[in-house]
């Protein structure tokens, strides 16, 4: 707006300056309750739209409107939980949470719970949705104690108050219950911030693959490096897997630190680098020199590949750089159920297929033959001799670090504590005022503080009867504000 | 081994007669009687008018009773299948949409019938009932193989995590399913003024309530399936479907509580969340039919 930004003194004076305005209107943004709701509704939203990518239901709508065809295939297209308006939303729903819904709330709370307001009206009273008032033959300050032991006899805390010769009364039950709603909050933030610590400095390997008897480097900085002593897997009788498990070896900057096992759902860990067993496959145990008698590799190499001439066939590439060749490893069919002809090359098992490549712009060789190599035996492959030791097997793990998991697990607590306490033990409340009855003796009115609350209701209509009972007297109840002035209610 | 799992099999059976029973029960009890009242006029002229009205009155309260007792048999029966189960396979039967469904049936009434008790209210059984019943029809239309018992696949052999994680999501859709009936039995009784009905304060409470058992047991769904997918695939969260359709059923419940506590929203619009809320647990709980992902090996 112009005036604010006009830097006239007067004008400066009336108004506030313009950072103290765009501040004011922030907060005021978050503090919104309406804002937040919406915060939260359009939330869900993306996350229906997220969830409901990966199903077939864009194409019934692209189907049953196909005008709608391109937007479904943009719907298709677009990672929603990896996309910037995602992530704003849920920068939104923090700053929201902790201002709004945090901040911005926790005077009033505190307020609440240690400095209630006590005095009440006589019209407040009057207009509660339910009413129970006692009458007794002793002076207002009596009943007053009376009621104020009752109260407490049923675990409420009761401040009172004097005021024109009338006690105005304030009990309370679970106050303290209404600071759940911080660690639920909370945790809500620290839910995000962990996977952002999770991501920002753990690491994930989804596919660290080990055969038996090798060792392989981790990397990610940690100087870990793991052997695969031995993998077995068992089977149920119907062929479905029962459990896959690695014997694993960890070496720290080559030094033995931890033996263990991992199997599915029961990862290994060490510090706080934990390994996954997530799969398995061949490999083959290849010792290659050159002509020279040069060693250039001597180890096993896993089958993670499958040739492109079959998909069923298991395959590896073994990167020789020295001789400036890569050699394709390939297996035979390793699908029982196809017949032997589908495997184009013909291999039986005990033997694999060599087959030499160029690694390189300067490789020297063309495209040399293929060789078929027996177990036990020396191959000549483009001049290298490759000796087919043995076949082995190799362990996949997922190797995770993750920061972020001890945040996670503190939130989760204050989550569901949080929550529990918010909803298993509602703040209750109860007004009053005892007061000098006209025709001698004295009257108490209490009501429940809760409007178009039914359980709320409920817990006063029990304490009245629990108060009633156990100071003998008379005690008349009200519901609904229409019905009669309060005055009526009082027994004389 | 195979007379157990036969005999918890004749459970759900009779199980399926006995809530069902429970079901019509329930709703000729809620939507009580249609009278007919017949009015003869004679005139002067000595022809006769007749006319016949029909007016709906209260249910007879026998076939609430009824329908509360059947509802228990109902539950035993289905209470003993399941035990039945678990001790032929050694584990609770929760790993494939037979074993869950039939897990969900014992809890939706169970819990319904807990908060029958709590409330003293009958009616709300003529909507919970006829959902249990349509459960029950689900499970019998599935193939008939999923009834016997198989081992588990490695990845579901998480005992401890998978029993919490998997009976708090039944036990919470149970609860969202007493929500629901709450809501649609008060938009029922704010429309047409049925004397019988309970209070609509009343429902709109109750539904309230069974959200607050809902929901925080949803939320320990959450945590408790990151916290297996962390065991199981090394991460805690991966966008796949079904998590994120029980985000998205967690998140429209989190709207009704904001509703209701910060503005104030009562009975109608908030009968109408509860209703969205529970078609996005519907959507949550047959997710696998929409979806691949990680969750889909339990077999349909
Ligand atoms: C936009 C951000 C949010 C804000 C500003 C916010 C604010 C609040 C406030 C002020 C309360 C009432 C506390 C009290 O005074 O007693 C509340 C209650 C609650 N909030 Fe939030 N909240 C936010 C997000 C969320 C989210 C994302 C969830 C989870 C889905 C959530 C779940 C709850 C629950 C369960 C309650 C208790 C309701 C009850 O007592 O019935 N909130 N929130």
């Amino acid at each position: 707006m112009a005036q604010v930004s006009t830097p006239t003194a007067p004008a400066r004076r009336a108004r506030r300056s313009l950072p103290d305005l765009v501040v004011d209107r922030l907060w005021r943004f978050f503090c919104s309750v309406r804002i937040a709701i919406w915060e939260i509704a359009i939330l869900a939203l993306l996350v229906l739209i997220g969830t409901l990518r990966g199903s077939s239901v864009p194409q019934t709508v692209a189907d049953a409107v196909p005008a709608l065809a391109p937007l479904v295939e943009r719907w298709y297209a677009w990672d929603v939980f990896h996309s910037l308006p995602f992530m704003v939303m849920l920068g939104l729903l923090s700053v929201a949470i902790a201002i709004g819904g945090m901040i911005n709330r926790a005077p009033g709370i505190w307020q609440a719970i240690a400095h209630p307001t006590v005095a009440t009206t006589h019209g407040f009273l009057r207009n509660a949705e339910a009413s129970a008032t006692l009458a007794a033959p002793a002076p207002p300050d009596v009943l007053a104690d009376r009621m104020t032991d009752a109260l407490r006899a049923a675990h409420y805390r009761v401040l009172t108050e004097e005021r024109n010769g009338e006690i105005h009364l304030y009990a309370d039950r679970f106050r303290f219950a209404k600071l759940g709603t911080f660690p639920f909050h909370l945790a809500l933030i620290l839910i995000l911030v962990g996977g952002i610590v999770g991501a920002r400095w753990g690491f994930r390997e989804t596919e660290f693959i080990v055969p038996e008897g090798s060792v392989r480097g981790l990397g990610y900085g940690t100087g870990l490096s793991v052997r695969l002593d031995n993998f077995s897997d068992t089977y149920q009788e119907n062929g479905q897997p029962r459990g896959f498990r690695s014997d694993l070896t960890i070496l720290e900057d080559g030094e033995e630190v931890k033996r263990g096992v991992a199997t599915v759902n029961r990862p290994l860990t060490f510090g706080d680098t934990v390994f996954y067993q997530s799969g398995f496959g061949q490999a083959v145990v290849l010792r290659i020199t050159d002509a020279r008698g040069q060693v250039l590799w001597d180890d096993a190499a896993p089958l993670d590949f499958v040739s492109s001439v079959n998909p069923d066939a298991p395959a590896a590439v073994i990167e020789l750089p020295p001789a400036k060749i890569k050699l394709h490893v390939i297996a035979p069919d390793s699908n029982r159920g196809n017949a032997p002809e589908q495997d184009p090359l013909g291999l039986a098992s005990g033997t694999m297929y060599f087959l030499p490549r160029p690694l390189g712009p300067d490789g020297p060789i063309g495209d040399a033959p293929g060789v078929v190599g027996r177990v036990g035996e020396v191959s000549e492959v483009a001049g290298l001799n490759v000796e087919f030791l043995r076949e082995r097997r190799f362990t996949s793990l997922q190797v995770g670090r993750n920061p972020g998991i001890p945040i996670f697990v503190v939130a989760s607590l204050m989550l569901v504590g949080g929550l529990a306490v918010t909803f298993y033990f509602p703040h209750r409340r109860v007004r009053g005022i005892v007061a000098a009855a006209p025709g001698g003796g004295s009257a108490a009115t209490i009501v429940p503080l809760a409007r178009r609350d039914w359980s709320a209701q409920r817990a006063f209509d029990r304490l009245s009867g629990e108060i009633e009972a156990r100071l003998g007297l008379p005690l008349s109840r009200r519901r609904s504000p229409a019905e009669g002035p309060a005055s009526a209610t009082s027994r004389g | 081994m195979e007379a157990l799992v036969k005999l918890s099999f004749y459970c759900f059976a009779a199980a399926s007669i006995a809530f069902s029973a429970s079901a019509v029960s329930y709703l000729a009890y809620a939507v009580g009687r249609v009278r007919l009242r017949q009015t003869a006029l004679a005139t002067s002229a000595g022809t006769t008018y007749v006319t016949r009205s029909a007016a709906l009155e209260p249910g007879w309260t026998g076939a609430g009773r009824f329908g509360t007792m059947l509802a228990w048999f109902g539950v035993v029966f289905q209470g003993v299948s399941i035990a039945l189960r678990t001790a032929a396979a050694g584990h609770l039967p929760l790993s494939n949409m037979y074993e869950f469904s039939s897990s969900f049936i014992f809890l939706m009434g169970l819990v319904y019938l807990l908060f029958e008790r709590s409330y003293g209210v009958r009616q709300l059984g003529a909507v919970v009932l006829p959902i249990t019943v349509g459960m029950i029809v689900y499970v019998w239309s599935l193939p008939v193989g999923l009834r016997e018992v198989n081992a588990l696949i490695p990845a579901l052999q998480n005992r401890p995590l998978m029993t919490a994680h998997v009976s708090l999501a039944i036990l919470a859709y149970a609860a969202f399913a007493v929500a629901f009936a709450a809501a649609v039995l008060y938009l029922v009784a704010v429309r047409r003024s049925v004397a019988w009905l309970p209070s609509p304060e009343l429902l709109d409470d109750l539904g309230y309530r069974a959200v607050t058992v809902g929901f925080p047991a949803m939320a320990l769904v959450l945590i408790l399936g990151s916290v297996w997918a962390y065991q199981a695939w090394g991460t805690y969260w991966n966008w796949d479907p079904k998590e994120t359709a029980a985000l998205f059923t967690w998140l429209v419940y989190g709207v009704y509580l904001h509703t209701r506590s910060l503005r104030g929203w009562r009975g109608n619009r908030s009968a109408v969340v509860l209703l969205v809320g529970f078609a996005a647990v519907i959507f949550t709980y047959y997710g696998n039919y929409f979806f691949g992902g990680l969750h889909a090996y339990g077999g349909v």
